[in-house]
């Protein structure tokens, strides 16, 4: 099967400080990668140089996305061309609502690759349904961008944004992080719901709950900008049992 | 009462004084092409009036704007407030000259006092003088000021969602102004964010 995402000899950093020394990662249709790795491993770096987050320069190595140059891309093409990246710290965009703001990005994407806008009827059916999903009420649609909202609403508005932009490889940066065990659950039974054969998910952890939750085909290892180790879910078990100390390439 | 001064369309009264106990919210508009001085001065002379001014410069070319208001409480027992934004680009140059005057027998009074800016370009200059003169020693009074560029983690945020960069710029601004419009007509609003 063509490899979906393929990252090789990734080297990059920010502000003349390399994070990432050298990634090797590849992810095919239907596969689910976990990243887990201690903090300041560059394991949101990682995520961050995949969506083409503007601080962050490569300096060598390169990324194909669907067989095109992921690295070529302007942020919101790598979103036209079906990567989405939960942020680990949503953004508050006061005074947008998010039906207003959703509406820019599910139609910048239909115009990009030359469809007409949804119509508002079909719009508004499209945002009620994907609420439902993430058991948002009538209100959420109003109300602004993240602003007020609690640790768990702002994760499953993130997934919620991603049930609407519907990618082919997500990028969840701990998601899972400070969220009660209800919330990791609406999270997981959302993500879970999205899987496909056509679609990739590599999720970015410190912890095995959401792993157990959303078991993972592969998991692997990042410390020190380096994937030192791959596994399966055993290797998340023993990251439980012995921390990441315990881990060598 | 609400009261809406478009600056180079509207006359815009330099002085007002408040002698009636009510509720006046006070809007001036500076629209994108227009350069202006605009001097105000409002008196308090009651307690119990609630005075809320909102201000919005749209200078993204070579406008000169220039507000010099002053808020006098007189009594009191009375609430202001103050809130300006603006987007200056270009070489526009926006100018806030805001006094906010607490006589000595007005206790009980709150004045706030807030202007906020966003800069396009590096051409352009905000400069903020904000000034507290007050004789009562019971009183809340604040204000602040403060200008910068477009937040960049917020325009990440939406091009990482397929909004392109133009368009989030604009998002941003909507955002940044929104504070200020939120309350007026909706074909008003309309005609300001037509001209982000």
């Amino acid at each position: 099967m063509e490899n979906l995402l393929e990252i090789i000899d990734l080297h990059a950093g920010i502000e003349g400080k390399e994070i990432l020394h050298g990634i090797n990662l590849t992810v095919r249709p239907g596969e689910i990668h976990a990243i887990m790795g201690p903090n300041g491993a560059g394991k949101s770096t990682l995520g961050a140089v995949l969506a083409g987050r503007p601080e962050y320069t490569v300096t060598s190595g390169s990324v194909s996305f669907n067989g095109k140059d992921l690295l070529a891309m302007a942020p919101e093409e790598r979103s036209w061309e079906g990567l989405f990246l939960s942020f680990q710290y949503p953004i508050e965009i006061p005074g947008v609502s998010i039906t207003n703001f959703m509406k820019a990005a599910v139609n910048a994407r239909r115009k990009a690759k030359g469809e007409l806008e949804l119509a508002p009827a079909q719009f508004l059916k499209l945002l009620k349904d994907k609420m439902a999903f993430v058991g948002m009420k009538g209100e959420f649609a109003k109300r602004e961008v993240n602003v007020g909202f609690s640790g768990g609403e702002k994760k499953r508005g993130e997934i919620f944004q991603m049930a609407m932009l519907d990618p082919v490889c997500s990028i969840l940066d701990e998601t899972d992080s400070g969220l009660d065990v209800d919330a990791l659950r609406i999270v997981a039974d959302g993500v879970n719901a999205l899987r496909s054969p056509e679609k990739a998910i590599l999720i970015i952890t410190h912890y095995k709950h959401l792993l157990e939750l959303i078991t993972p085909d592969v998991v692997h290892v990042l410390k020190d900008g380096r994937i030192i180790s791959t596994g399966g879910m055993e290797l998340a078990n023993k990251i439980e049992n012995d921390g990441f100390e315990g881990i060598n390439g | 009462m609400d009261r809406i001064y478009r600056v180079g369309i509207d006359e815009v009264p330099k002085r007002l004084t408040l002698n009636e106990q009510e509720h006046l919210r006070l809007t001036f508009i500076v629209m994108p092409g227009v350069s202006a001085e605009v001097p105000f001065e409002i008196k308090i002379g009651k307690a119990g009036v609630n005075l809320e001014i909102f201000g919005l410069y749209l200078s993204p070319r070579n406008e000169q704007v220039r507000f010099d208001f002053t808020v006098r409480h007189l009594v009191g027992g009375a609430h202001s407030s103050q809130q300006f934004r603006g987007i200056v680009g270009g070489s526009a140059r926006a100018e806030f000259d805001g006094l906010v005057y607490v006589e000595q027998d007005a206790q009980k009074t709150e004045a706030y006092q807030e202007n906020h800016a966003i800069l396009l370009s590096e051409g352009a200059v905000v400069e903020s003088r904000p000034q507290l003169e007050i004789y009562a020693d019971d009183v809340k009074c604040s204000h602040g000021a403060t200008s910068g560029y477009l937040n960049p983690d917020e325009l990440f945020y939406l091009r990482s969602r397929g909004i392109p960069e133009e368009e989030a710029r604009r998002m941003q601004m909507i955002s940044f102004i929104s504070p200020v419009i939120s309350h007026l007509p909706e074909e008003l609003k309309e005609q300001i964010l037509s001209r982000l």
